[in-house]
């Protein structure tokens, strides 16, 4: 009796051994070959820390404002310009600022130099005339128009004394992905130095600041008492994606083991 | 003792293999295998091949119409439980609103658009009168969320189909397991939706050989080949294009159509050429369902063309008809009605 229930405990075990070094070789096979990068969108406006409803902020126009909602499509993520071009697959993601977790995008590469991150601002046409998706290009998420078919690619919507509309509102909903007024915006990101040299089982974290400032400047002057309101494609959507297109820039890239 | 143990080993050795397995395939299959009923979607004889499949990443299942035809007849895609899709869709009426200009949606309001009839939507290229929406699989999304018509969003909709296990049951039946997303319930909404084919109207057996027009019915559709087929195009009696046809601009409605979607001034006030098929049952008629009969529209062509910048180029000088001819251009878009349709089982309330 004990040595039969001897055998089932060491056959067990050794089963569960088994098991669990499978999976563990696998892990560090990983780590071998392949960088952790964590990339963070740190939204701001001017270096103060983005909060709802409570902060109020100025645009270099002098015109005051708080901040209600702000979220922002980055898709088809790739380092490009190294050794190798890397590109995220299924690289969809929306950028939520009253989702701390939609700030975060993780993803594996392998180890070598690379000279810049690139992403599209917006979803691709193709997503936009291929009907129900899901995940970050969930209609749920509301960032989907239902009378004129397509993704709102970026939306801000607050209040400012400038604005003459409702209860101050202003509203950017930014949309249109054909045609002369579409507003997919490439963003390209060089890494300081020539390349950035991304060593294996490493991980690195590559934060990116996006000052909101730069919705209404550069290189389109938007005054929110011209335009407190834009919520359809055509040339206003275009000129504010033009602007916010240039609101990013590299804050720093950090490493470390693990 | 020594065989049960022996029993307890098989056991752990098998439920390891098919973790292995489990963790191999994706998440959605890890359930038991599914077998759905493939349909093929009918193209009627000497018919075009619809200009893209809508069925191409969405495959056309028995399960997947059951349960698209469940959520059209369903109150709880609604705010308020009592606009399902066929409350306005009605069957009796080609899936329009009968006799109604404008429907009705949530807390007693107008929709700003006469509700168009639904058939044979797989040969569209654009859905609504401004041709807004571009996928079948998205159209539903827009009288869900509007604040007129169904007022709910799908977030909540989820949550009460959730609750209900045929749902559960059902979506898992079609797609393979019990997940409830906007994504399933969009596709099997396109899938019972591009699935109803109005092709069996006398008209149609007249060109099969199985009927024959009367003298009238046939003078009519003489006259039919000769002044309206250029838009109305057979055999699905619409083009698929946007036109203005020469109708006032609605002062409250301010519609000004396809240029909305497009931004382009020289789509004002068009609107998509719509299909004559089961026309009788459809009306009141026009975006706005500002004419009430067959003799208004064909009195709108005779002698009602308002000029503008974007009047279509065809009704510059509107399209004459005798009375006689009236009357027999009548007789024959009554041929247009298939109450096959109507009364097609399939299609019906589950």
């Amino acid at each position: 009796m004990r040595d039969s229930r001897k055998k089932y405990w060491v056959l067990w075990v050794f089963l569960l051994a088994t098991f669990f070094s499978s999976f563990q070789q696998k892990k560090i096979e990983n780590q071998n070959s392949l960088s952790a990068i964590k990339l963070t969108f740190a939204n701001n406006v001017n270096g103060r820390k983005i909060i709802f409803n409570d902060s109020t902020y100025t645009n270099s126009f002098g015109e005051n404002f708080t901040i209600t909602k702000l979220r922002y499509y980055v898709t088809s993520i790739s380092l490009p310009g190294g050794s190798q071009n890397v590109k995220e697959k299924n690289s969809y993601h929306l950028i939520d600022e009253s989702k701390a977790e939609s700030q975060v995008i993780k993803f594996l590469i392998p180890e070598g130099d690379y000279g810049a991150i690139q992403f599209l601002l917006g979803v691709d046409s193709l997503h936009n005339v291929s009907g129900a998706q899901t995940d970050a290009l969930d209609p749920a998420n509301d960032m989907f128009w239902t009378w004129n078919t397509g993704y709102v690619m970026a939306k801000m919507e607050g209040h400012s004394s400038s604005s003459k509309q409702v209860n101050n509102k202003f509203e950017f909903h930014i949309g249109g992905f054909s045609g002369p007024f579409s507003v997919l915006q490439w963003v390209l990101l060089d890494f300081p130095g020539e390349t950035h040299h991304f060593v294996a089982g490493k991980n690195y974290e590559i934060t990116i600041n996006a000052d909101i400032n730069n919705w209404w400047q550069h290189p389109h002057d938007i005054k929110i008492s011209e335009h407190p309101v834009i919520t359809s494609p055509g040339k206003f959507a275009k000129d504010i994606s033009e602007n916010y297109a240039k609101m990013f820039r590299i804050e720093k890239i950090t490493s470390g083991k693990d | 003792m020594k065989v049960s143990i022996s029993i307890l080993i098989i056991f752990f050795i098998g439920s390891f293999t098919l973790l292995l397995d489990a963790g191999k395939r994706n998440k959605q299959d890890f359930s038991l295998p599914y077998h759905p009923t493939p349909l093929q979607l009918k193209i009627p004889a000497g018919w075009p091949k619809p200009p893209v499949n809508i069925f191409a990443n969405n495959p056309l299942t028995e399960e997947g119409f059951q349960l698209g035809r469940k959520l059209f007849y369903d109150g709880r895609l609604s705010k308020d439980g009592n606009f399902a899709c066929a409350s306005c869709h009605q069957q009796f009426a080609a899936f329009a609103t009968y006799d109604h200009d404008l429907s009705h949606g949530f807390h007693d309001q107008f929709t700003t658009r006469n509700a168009p009839p639904l058939f044979n939507l797989a040969w569209a290229t654009a859905f609504h009168w401004d041709g807004g929406v571009n996928h079948i699989e998205v159209q539903a999304l827009s009288p869900m969320t509007a604040p007129n018509e169904m007022a709910e969003n799908v977030d909540s909709v989820l949550k009460k189909i959730r609750r209900d296990t045929s749902y559960r049951r059902m979506f898992k039946a079609a797609f393979g397991s019990n997940v409830i997303n906007s994504q399933r319930m969009l596709k099997a909404l396109a899938q019972f939706a591009g699935s109803l084919v109005s092709s069996d109207s006398k008209y149609d057996k007249v060109k099969r050989g199985e009927d024959k027009f009367n003298p009238t019915e046939q003078r009519g559709y003489e006259l039919f080949k000769l002044r309206c087929n250029t838009c109305h195009k057979e055999p699905l009696f619409t083009d698929q294009s946007f036109r203005n046809n020469g109708l006032t601009r609605n002062n409250f409605l301010k519609d000004d159509g396809r240029m909305r979607i497009t931004g382009n001034p020289g789509d004002s006030l068009k609107f998509k050429v719509p299909s004559l098929r089961n026309v009788s049952v459809t009306y009141p008629y026009m975006h706005d369902g500002r004419l009430y009969s067959l003799a208004n529209v064909i009195d709108h062509y005779n002698n009602g063309i308002q000029m503008s910048a974007t009047l279509d180029s065809s009704l510059r000088k509107g399209i004459p008809f005798t009375t006689a001819e009236k009357n027999d251009l009548i007789y024959f878009l009554h041929t247009l009605k298939d109450t096959s349709f109507f009364n097609d089982k399939r299609f019906s309330q589950p």
